[in-house]
């Protein structure tokens, strides 16, 4: 198997460290609110590291068109997949607008959840500084 | 010859053991039709039951729950365990290192995997059956298959198993297609049941990955109310359909582009003549691959889904029906002006071209959204699918089966016989089908167990010539089986039907465990009778 | 012809060479990788579905994650990406001592990413963040959101199926050191080193989209 390309070393640690940067930089960037933009920029930092980690870690850079083709392959049809349905899902109510909406907006079983705490523990909608000392409340 | 008398895949190795962890395409291929043909008699049992029950009106002795349970089963049994695997896991598994000449498959050891995987979803198919079976209808539609009291969990735990099956089939047709090809064969050489073969699994496992996920979010549905497909729970139930028909759209393209294959081989071996148009069938099937993941909506006109994608998905649909046509056309085109002789597999062939265009054209007709309001869930529908996975997919399948039995088995089945069959199989497949267009335009729904006195004659007509279908499909069969008998002598010879493919010219029948006994060198193409004179070996 | 003294034990009866063997089994390895990423790619169709119709569940949810629990996880596999593709390039250099340590550390990674998911799940567990019809949290930061149960349903599928993933991937690992260890990988038969790679890296580049879209945005 000498025939094989044997990608360098280096090559191995300048996209690790490229894609370190990068892992920064997306954390980074999340803490800035730039509305709807948000999503488009993290996507676009994850798939430059995804394409990185494809051509490089992957080796697709270097190997038979054929490996690279199947995987960009998937991506469309899962493009696809989304893309479609999403003309389904966004375009609800063309011609009935009461269907746009989703039937239940709440589910029924939060009803009869309590509020609770930041460690989960149910707490008095009406009192939730005091401890109970036989108050009488609901 | 002799032939049957040198070793070959049925008779070296011998032994339990060298079946059960057989690394041989031929035996795996061979354990796949045993099984799918087994689930086929199974499925049509249940179909004549249910025949039998809608011959006349009211619940004569199914009741509804039980008609409910006897669809579901009759649907999923066929298209899980028969039509999606059988083509491709038989009659693929056998033919397709021949073909290319090749020693096996890519992954011999990945395609026993996928045999026994097959086996492990038929078991808990099997196993809702016997258990009480499940009345959801095949698709599984929530919110009702996720409140259902039926055994959801083991069908769609078989269904989920079976797709990987499915998926490693169609990963090492592809890795053997690239890879596994003699010198000189190239891509315009192969068989167009090759190309057929090759598009077929590109479909699988581009689609069935998510019928795989989909099942898994059934079942946590039913498990966890995780509330995605449950209005109940903030849910959309129509989002459950999207993820179903995405693969189970593209899903028919795999029950009926192997067919479309072996339609291509078997009507120029039986007209003698070179294939019109190869390069038309071997694109149209990559256009239908493809394009049959754009329209899956096409299903779903009436579940609430938006205008806009409505509109889409009709005319996408459209399109999806040009390069079938485009093959039927060449289809005709190599017949005319060909020395066609009416053996049984051109009799099947010829069965197809008709039956297939009828269910290509309805398909057409509830590819328009306004006439699918009307005609969507009614018989109309169940007439549509029938003439194409039935009269397409299952004819193209008896077709392959006269046509490559003398070459897998090294006999010959009595023709006669196999003639009166086809024909009993055409008659009594229009005789049962044709009415249930006629029932659908009138409003006849389907998975209904009793009907209005208004459907009386036409569900008769249908119920009657479903007996003759039935009846036809198992001599069919039986005859088969026949010619495997110890004293037929009638020896097909190496080449009966005078073919050009490696499959039938560089082998013996039934062929070597190793398939050839040095690497065949390509002389000529795969449709050349306008070239080369091949001598059939068979004369009745 | 597969009677030939000169071919390699690796080499299966029905490959002509090794280079055929090679390359085919990369080609199924990537058909496979395909299958892969259809299959989680319909979670992410879900996921796309559900936050285009909610998009405030999304994001006032995604403040109970750990975003420190989840960079640590990222770095976490990208290094450990790293040492998969290192202790492929030392067996490729016929350096077995190092590709048993580099696969080592990848066992270890993913065991560390692991544990990772476990102590951010059981913390959930705890407070009631569980899916679907068990959801039970009722915090301040989300009470005003509806149907929070469906964003934990998707979170929980998703990584849940992803952490399976690793888990799968730790024994192939484990595997892999075993044949390597005994030598039946070397410089001259590494492929199942590659195909394990490259399925780790697909588990690495799954991860890649699942920390910005639950924990950061």
């Amino acid at each position: 198997m000498s025939e094989h390309h044997i990608t360098p070393l280096r090559t191995y640690l300048i996209i690790a460290g490229i894609l370190f940067f990068l892992t920064g930089l997306t954390v980074f960037v999340a803490k800035f609110d730039f509305g709807s933009f948000n999503i488009i920029v993290a996507m676009a930092v994850a798939t430059f590291k995804a394409t990185l980690v494809a051509l490089f870690f992957m080796h697709l850079l270097w190997d038979d068109k054929k490996n690279l083709t199947l995987f960009v392959m998937s991506l469309m049809f899962l493009g696809i997949f989304i893309t479609i349905t999403l003309l389904d899902t966004g375009f609800r109510g063309g011609i009935n607008p009461e269907i746009t909406k989703p039937i239940n907006e709440r589910a029924a079983f939060y009803e009869s959840l309590p509020l609770t705490d930041t460690h989960g523990n149910p707490v008095d909608s009406h009192d939730d500084q005091h401890h109970d000392e036989g108050k009488d409340h609901y | 010859m002799g032939d049957n008398q040198k070793q070959n895949y049925l008779t070296h190795p011998k032994g339990l053991m060298s079946w059960l962890l057989t690394l041989d395409h031929k035996r795996i291929g061979l354990m796949y039709l045993v099984s799918g043909v087994i689930f086929f008699l199974i499925g049509g049992l249940i179909a004549l039951g249910m025949r039998l029950e809608l011959a006349a009106p009211g619940n004569d002795f199914i009741s509804n729950e039980t008609y409910n349970n006897m669809y579901t089963l009759h649907g999923a049994i066929m298209i899980f365990l028969f039509i999606i695997p059988a083509i491709p896991g038989a009659l693929g598994n056998i033919l397709l290192p021949l073909m290319l000449g090749a020693k096996d498959v890519a992954f011999p050891r990945l395609n026993l995997a996928s045999f026994y995987l097959y086996s492990l979803g038929a078991v808990f198919a099997v196993y809702t059956i016997i258990s009480g079976g499940v009345d959801t209808g095949w698709t599984f539609y929530t919110p009702y298959s996720t409140q259902s009291t039926s055994n959801v969990i083991p069908m769609t735990i078989g269904v989920f198993i079976i797709g990987f099956s499915s998926i490693l089939t169609g990963l090492n047709f592809i890795a053997t297609v690239h890879k596994m090809r003699i010198p000189g064969l190239t891509w315009y050489k192969l068989p167009l049941f090759v190309w057929a073969l090759y598009g077929t699994s590109l479909v699988q496992i581009t689609a069935t990955p998510v019928i795989a996920i989909t099942m898994v979010l059934l079942m946590l549905e039913r498990f966890l109310g995780i509330g995605i497909f449950d209005p109940a729970l903030g849910g959309d139930p129509v989002l459950y359909q999207h993820f179903f028909w995405f693969y189970s759209h593209p899903a028919v393209y795999i029950m009926i582009l192997p067919a479309f294959g072996i339609i291509s081989e078997i009507i120029p071996v039986h007209s003698r003549k070179k294939i019109w148009g190869y390069k038309f069938i071997a694109y149209s099937t990559l256009s239908i691959a493809f394009i049959g993941f754009l329209v899956w909506g096409h299903h779903m006109f009436t579940s609430g889904q938006s205008v806009f994608s409505q509109i889409v998905f009709s005319f996408i649909t459209y399109f999806v029906g040009i390069p079938t046509g485009v093959k039927i056309f060449s289809w005709i085109l190599t017949m005319y002006k060909g020395q066609v002789s009416f053996t049984p597999p051109m009799l099947y062939a010829l069965s197809f071209l008709f039956l297939f265009t009828i269910g290509g054209l309805t398909g057409i007709f509830l590819g328009a959204v306004a006439l699918d309001i009307h005609l969507h869930d009614s018989y109309f529908v169940v007439a549509h699918f029938h003439y194409v996975m039935q009269g397409g997919t299952i004819v193209a399948f008896l077709g392959g089966l006269h046509h490559w039995w003398p070459k897998s088995f090294g006999k010959m089945y009595n023709h006669t016989i196999a003639n009166i069959c086809a024909v009993g199989v055409f008659l009594g497949f229009n005789g049962t089908f044709f009415p249930q267009f006629l029932l659908g335009l009138r409003g006849m729904p389907r998975r209904y167990a009793t009907y209005d006195s208004q459907f009386v004659e036409l569900h008769s007509y249908s119920s009657f010539w479903s007996g003759i279908l039935g009846l036809s499909i198992f001599f069919a069969f039986i005859n088969l089986v026949w010619s495997l008998r110890k004293s037929n002598t009638d020896d097909p010879g190496t080449n009966p039907w005078g073919a050009m493919t490696l499959e039938w010219t560089h082998t013996t029948s039934p062929p070597h465990p190793h398939n050839f006994e040095k690497d065949p060198i390509l002389e000529h193409g795969p449709y050349d009778y306008d070239k080369v004179i091949v001598e059939p070996t068979y004369k009745k | 012809m597969s009677n030939d003294k000169s071919s390699p034990k690796f080499l299966q009866h029905h490959f002509h060479d090794v280079n055929q063997q090679y390359e085919t089994a990369k080609l199924g390895m990537w058909a496979f990788i395909l299958t892969e990423v259809l299959t989680f790619g319909g979670l992410f169709v879900a996921y796309v579905v559900f936050r285009s119709w909610y998009p405030e569940m999304f994001v006032g949810a995604n403040l109970l994650l750990d975003v420190n629990k989840g960079l640590l996880n990222t770095i976490v596999l990208i290094t450990s990406s790293l040492t998969m593709a290192l202790a492929i390039w030392a067996i490729q250099k016929k350096n077995k001592k190092l590709s048993l340590i580099m696969l080592v550390a990848t066992f270890i990674f993913a065991f560390i990413f692991l544990v990772i998911k476990y102590l951010e799940y059981s913390h959930k567990f705890e407070v009631g963040q569980l899916p679907g019809e068990y959801y039970s949290y009722m915090g301040p930061e989300i009470a005003h959101i509806n149907n929070p149960h469906i964003f934990f349903s998707i979170y929980f599928i998703m990584t849940g199926l992803h952490g399976l993933h690793v888990a799968i991937g730790m024994g192939l690992i484990a595997w892999l050191i075993y044949s390597t260890a005994k030598g039946n990988l070397n410089s001259d038969y590494y492929t199942p080193m590659e195909m394990v790679g490259i399925f780790w890296h697909l588990v690495d580049l799954i991860w890649i989209y699942l920390f910005p879209l639950f924990y950061l945005i």
